[in-house]
């Protein structure tokens, strides 16, 4: 039994001078005014910052050129990835537009719609975020109530979106709702493209527990939509929802959130750390590397027209509790002060109480490992 | 894969399959030289199939995957060796050596020499770093078994001569080991997934209950940890550089046996507890496995202490050029 199509991966050969423009990037305009900014940093939103990285042709990397894009290889978006996400940029602004929005709407979307927001977000200028959950639809996703009711031309939509990050600095969002009226479980959905200033569109914050803005309540009343908001197929919105989640759940983000506390406790450790230490950095740094091949080998295949749905959930159900384990580890072993404002204090005491969503984002465990299961024939 | 790939899975798969757990040198180790399985990673011009390390892959993991009992990922490392030497004959491969190296001739002791009755040659850590090769001829021989009753024998010599090599015999032997554990965790898993669709309690299949389902999902996830850690070794060693790679793939597969074969003999009940049912030539490998050719804590330190030693700036730089 395998279940893990493993690749003999080719890096790209300008790999190193990509690396090398985005580590000068980052050298000239990281500037945190707190080290907690430099963790978890693609839930951190700087509008200039994802500006920066259009200008310098990084956003939009694998789109056509006639959207704004480069036409760059998925394995060159990944290294450009990767680079930002190890050094701790903030790039939580454009992460999810650059992630799957864009790549949507070329995929899916109506023409008009791709000239309306693609460009924009290939420069860093438009942002996106996910109309998924609702009140009675968490992990139970089929149970969506929102309504999409088509009215003349175009459409209308009612109802409410909830743990929707990024909605407060988005643009655009693309969304999910029952457009067949009385239709049940995973029938009769459909995905829409909705501006977020639309007339009827309300975003609301939801604080977490560290008092942080990332995700929000959206509610659409009587939300008007031309024809050509609908995304892709009308009725196919469950399929087309979820083979998106393999762009969502394999990429470098979802192991790399804790890395940037990684480096600072090996700078703690200096160059002859004790026993203890230096087999905890071993332990991490294994599971670090093993984790890069097999997040960017899901990309590979990606890359190679292939939906590698069952491994990029398995890179993201380990590399989720590889990195959720990782603060309560390092907590551990080193005693630290969590009231200072040392460094690694700060990032270590921010990710230990952040470090419980990185199994709920994205998808619960618990539904990655039920994934998991059907595809060992066990369910 | 390549089309000698193929033909080399399809190969190794029909042969191990057929000898799989209980196969003897004395009776069987004949299969393995008819098809000059030894050879493999001998260049053409020296009558070898001139494979990589990612084909011996290939090999070492089905050796794996069947629970092999014969020494075929050591008689090919230590053939690999052996190219330019006048040794002959089947090589194996120790795992430690206490000892000293003085004007190429080793006195001391051997330890985890794998199933070497009847080799004609160990490959062993050189006290100083890098390789002896030496000849058994000279050699006293104590039998030893790891859990799974294979070979792993001591040996004494007295001012023996050897050959010195600067290959690192402990980082090819971890290299087998990685790739066995990435079958025989696969195995394990199959036997695991398939057992329990089969045995029904409280009137439904095992599979059907989510926690069974759940510890078998985790299960999978580190067996495809492990063979993604195998294949990122067996890339660096075919590129020449694998000190980094050969830590973090060995310190990862160990990781995996535990959880691995826990839950795989948890999700068997007793039945996987007993001498009849086919689970245990998997798992008491697995356990053997994990300390051969260093333990999590050996690799652990030699990891930690390299990264530590390059600093915080260089970590994640020196782990990207890695592949670059």
């Amino acid at each position: 039994m395998q279940t893990f199509a493993i690749e003999a991966l080719s890096w790209p050969q300008q790999g190193a001078e990509l690396r090398n423009q985005v580590r000068a990037i980052v050298a000239e305009h990281l500037h945190p005014s707190s080290p907690a900014l430099l963790t978890n940093c693609w839930s951190v939103a700087d509008p200039a910052f994802s500006r920066i990285l259009g200008s310098a042709g990084l956003l939009g990397m694998s789109w056509p050129k006639a959207y704004g894009g480069h036409e760059r290889t998925t394995l060159e978006r990944y290294i450009v990835l990767e680079e930002l996400l190890a050094a701790g940029a903030p790039v939580g602004a454009h992460w999810i537009a650059d992630r799957q929005t864009g790549t949507l709407l070329l995929r899916h979307g109506h023409e008009e719609e791709r000239q309306r927001w693609v460009p924009g977000m290939a420069r860093g200028e438009v942002y996106a975020c996910i109309g998924l959950s609702e009140p009675n639809a968490g992990s139970d996703l089929a149970a969506v109530r929102t309504t999409a009711r088509r009215d003349g031309a175009g459409w209308v939509i009612d109802g409410q979106k909830v743990w929707t990050t990024n909605a407060h600095n988005a643009h655009v969002m693309i969304a999910l709702f029952r457009s067949v009226e009385g239709s049940e479980r995973n029938t009769g959905l459909s995905q829409f493209v909705i501006p977020m200033d639309a007339p009827g569109v309300t975003v609301r914050p939801i604080y977490d527990l560290t008092g942080g803005h990332d995700f929000n309540e959206v509610f659409f009343d009587g939300v008007r939509l031309p024809e050509t908001a609908l995304l892709g197929v009308e009725g196919d919105g469950w399929n087309q929802a979820t083979a998106e989640l393999s762009l969502e759940r394999s990429g470098p983000e979802r192991y790399l959130s804790c890395h940037t506390l990684l480096t600072q406790l090996i700078r703690l450790a200096g160059p002859s750390p004790d026993a203890a230490v230096k087999a905890l950095i071993g332990q991490l740094v294994s599971e670090t590397w093993t984790l890069r091949l097999m997040s960017a080998s899901v990309a590979a295949q990606i890359s190679k027209g292939i939906d590698p749905a069952l491994e990029a959930t398995i890179v993201k159900d380990l590399g989720n509790s590889f990195e959720q384990a990782m603060p309560g580890l390092i907590q551990a072993l080193v005693e630290a002060d969590l009231a200072s404002e040392e460094a690694l204090p700060i990032m270590l005491g921010h990710l230990l109480q952040v470090s419980p969503s990185f199994s709920l984002r994205g998808g619960t465990r618990e539904i990655l490992k039920g994934i998991i299961a059907r595809g060992l024939g066990l369910r | 894969m390549n089309d000698q790939q193929l033909m080399l899975t399809e190969m190794a798969n029909g042969v191990f399959s057929g000898l799989g757990p209980t196969a003897s040198l004395e009776e069987h180790w004949a299969q393995i030289e008819e098809l000059a399985l030894p050879s493999l990673l001998l260049p053409e011009e020296a009558g070898g199939f001139g494979g990589s390390w990612q084909d011996a892959l290939i090999v070492f993991r089905l050796a794996g995957y069947h629970a092999l009992s014969l020494p075929v990922p050591e008689a090919i490392i230590a053939a690999r060796l052996a190219l330019g030497t006048d040794l002959e004959g089947r090589g194996t491969l120790a795992s430690r050596t206490d000892g000293r190296l003085e004007n190429g001739r080793f006195s001391g002791t051997l330890f985890g020499a794998v199933a070497s009755a009847g080799a004609s040659f160990i490959a062993a850590p050189a006290p100083e770093g890098g390789t002896i090769l030496i000849a058994t001829s000279e050699g006293q021989r104590t039998s030893a078994e790891n859990l799974a009753g294979e070979g792993r024998d001591v040996w004494t010599f007295s001012d023996t001569a050897v050959f010195s090599l600067q290959d690192d015999v402990l980082m090819l032997g971890a290299f087998a080991r990685v790739a066995q554990i990435a079958g025989l965790l696969d195995a394990a898993l199959g036997l695991s997934v398939t057992y329990v669709n089969d045995r029904k309690q409280f009137g439904r299949p095992l599979a059907k209950f989510q926690a069974v389902q759940q510890s078998l999902a985790t299960f999978a996830g580190e067996a495809a940890a492990t063979n993604c850690a195998a294949m990122g070794l067996a890339q660096a060693l075919d590129r020449g550089q694998a000190e980094f790679e050969v830590a973090a793939a060995k310190l990862r597969a160990n990781r995996a046996v535990g959880i691995g074969t826990s839950a795989a003999h948890q999700a068997h009940g007793a039945i996987g507890f007993t001498q009849d049912y086919g689970l245990h030539p998997l798992t008491r490998r697995l356990w053997s496995a994990r300390s051969e050719f260093g333990g999590d804590s050996y690799w652990a330190n030699q990891l930690g202490g390299r990264v530590a030693a390059a600093g915080a700036d260089s970590f994640w730089a020196d782990l990207t050029a890695l592949t670059d």
